[in-house]
């Protein structure tokens, strides 16, 4: 299978980079780990005139903690996410669906800003992104502008992102004490295998240990893009949380889905899944927000 | 397209290339180089075939860019035999009958690789794990985590 043609540019500086993507509005692909974007185009779904890839921009795989918030560069691969011990303390959810994202080799290359930019209703980071309260950093030759995820995804493989702007950076809450984050996939197979459903789940507690602060619960392959649970929210927030407490979260979870059927699974055992998965995932952060 | 200058060090060479940015580092490796034990199977990252090591960590040749790796260090099965002397882990997949068709044993053998590079002493399950991204159609997977398993201990006692 070949790729079709295309000139190559590989900007060693951030402004050359979005200098290129602003000269060639629409006609330039951006590849990172290209696990999305090669299979695409040897599949001739997308045939790009340039492709801009991002391996020597400097600064875009590394991980930065400032004010309680980790800044997560858009280069960091699924293997180094999964490996590292302050994303697996301090960003669990998202550890854990980098650690089962696809097979090792394509761990090895597959970005996080490749998952996010790529915005599949199931995406192992995705998912975890959007429970832990994560940001898009985007930035264009025209200026930057910061889009919560909650408002990034549009559709299936569509965001708000513009042509000109790359994916600078993802932003999101450092967890600590009182904080916890779980995730959990469901796939026919152990590995490569995209989620029939993935669910994650983040809960903060108050001083005293047992009062939900804050809590999100993101659900995966339940509608066009990865989607917050309004009604896990407002079930856990302000409550003492408890095994029945979960139990109403991961039911109102359930009736937020909006599944489907296909041929991976029907809408009725999606949402099914959707209560016990979110069950679980809600055990996970509550156990995880207990240990600190 | 205008082909670029990229250098790549295989297997403990340096080569210097001039390549169309349209090849992957699987065709360079096979059609350029002639290191022709690069598989390529599926050609989309699913079955493993064409795994190599980037800079020790396996990866899936079909789905890079050559030009995306210029300057990094590759390893294919080409590099893993001392000479003649196979690697304990071609030896052990030769002794476990894990070799069928031997279409995914390069990619398995590096993949291998790799894991014991950095798990001297693997369970079934990090085995298991660690190969989980090499599809083989003949074996059905138990010869080859076995040999796997008594490679491992072999190298721990040499
Ligand atoms: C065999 C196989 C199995 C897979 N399994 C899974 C799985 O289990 N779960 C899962 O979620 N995904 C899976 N994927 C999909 C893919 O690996 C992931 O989505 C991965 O995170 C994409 O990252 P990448 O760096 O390879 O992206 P690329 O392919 O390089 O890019 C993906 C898209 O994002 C754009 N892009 C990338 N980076 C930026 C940036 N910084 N700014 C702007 N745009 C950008 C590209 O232009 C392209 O449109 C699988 C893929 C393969 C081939």
């Amino acid at each position: 299978m070949l790729l079709p043609r295309f000139e190559y540019h590989r900007p060693a500086r951030l402004d050359e980079a979005l200098a290129i993507l602003a000269q060639h509005q629409g006609q330039a692909a951006v590849l990172a780990g290209g696990t999305d974007l090669l299979v695409g185009m040897k599949h001739k779904l997308m045939k790009p005139a340039h492709v801009v890839g991002l391996e020597a921009l400097e600064g875009f795989g590394q991980i930065q903690e400032q004010e309680g918030m980790l800044l997560l560069g858009p280069m960091l691969t699924a293997s180094a996410l999964a490996g590292e011990p302050g994303v697996r303390a301090r960003a669990t959810a998202l550890a854990l669906g980098a650690g089962v994202l696809g097979s090792p080799q394509v761990r090895n290359r597959a970005t996080v800003g490749g998952n996010v930019c790529n915005a599949r209703p199931a995406a192992d980071m995705c998912v975890p992104l959007l429970a832990l309260g994560a940001t898009a950093l985007l930035q264009s030759a025209h200026g930057a502008r910061e889009v919560p995820l909650s408002e990034f995804f549009l559709g299936p493989g569509r965001t708000v992102r513009t042509p000109g702007e790359l994916l600078c950076g993802v932003k999101l809450p450092a967890g600590g004490p009182g904080v916890g984050s779980g995730y959990q996939k469901l796939g026919l197979r152990q590995a490569l295998e995209i989620a029939l459903v993935n669910v994650a789940a983040f809960v903060a507690l108050e001083d005293d240990g047992q009062t939900v602060k804050t809590a999100r619960v993101a659900l995966g392959a339940v509608a066009p893009t990865p989607i917050l649970s309004p009604g896990a929210e407002a079930a856990l927030t302000g409550q003492v949380i408890s095994e029945e407490l979960i139990r109403q979260a991961a039911q109102a979870a359930a009736a937020d889905a909006r599944p489907i059927d296909d041929h991976r699974g029907s809408a009725d055992f999606r949402r099914q899944e959707v209560l016990v998965l979110t069950r679980r995932a809600l055990q996970q952060a509550w156990q995880a927000a207990r240990q600190d | 397209m205008k082909k670029l200058a990229i250098t790549l060090v295989v297997n403990d060479t340096e080569h210097e290339l001039l390549v169309a940015p349209n090849r992957t580092l699987a065709q360079v490796l096979r059609e350029d180089l002639g290191l022709t034990g690069t598989k390529q199977g599926c050609q989309v990252g699913d079955c493993g075939s064409c795994t190599v090591l980037l800079d020790d960590e396996p990866v899936n040749s079909c789905l890079v860019l050559a030009a995306q790796v210029t300057g990094r260090r590759v390893r294919t099965i080409e590099g893993v035999a001392d000479g003649n002397r196979l690697h304990p882990i071609q030896e052990a997949m030769v002794e476990h009958g894990a070799i069928q068709c031997g279409f995914c044993s390069p990619g398995m053998i590096l993949s291998a690789k790799s894991l014991l590079e950095k798990n001297p002493d693997p369970s079934n399950g990090d085995i298991r794990q660690a190969l989980s991204g090499n599809l083989c159609r003949c074996t059905g997977y138990q010869k080859i985590v076995e040999a796997v398993a008594d490679a491992a201990q072999k190298m721990g006692r040499a």
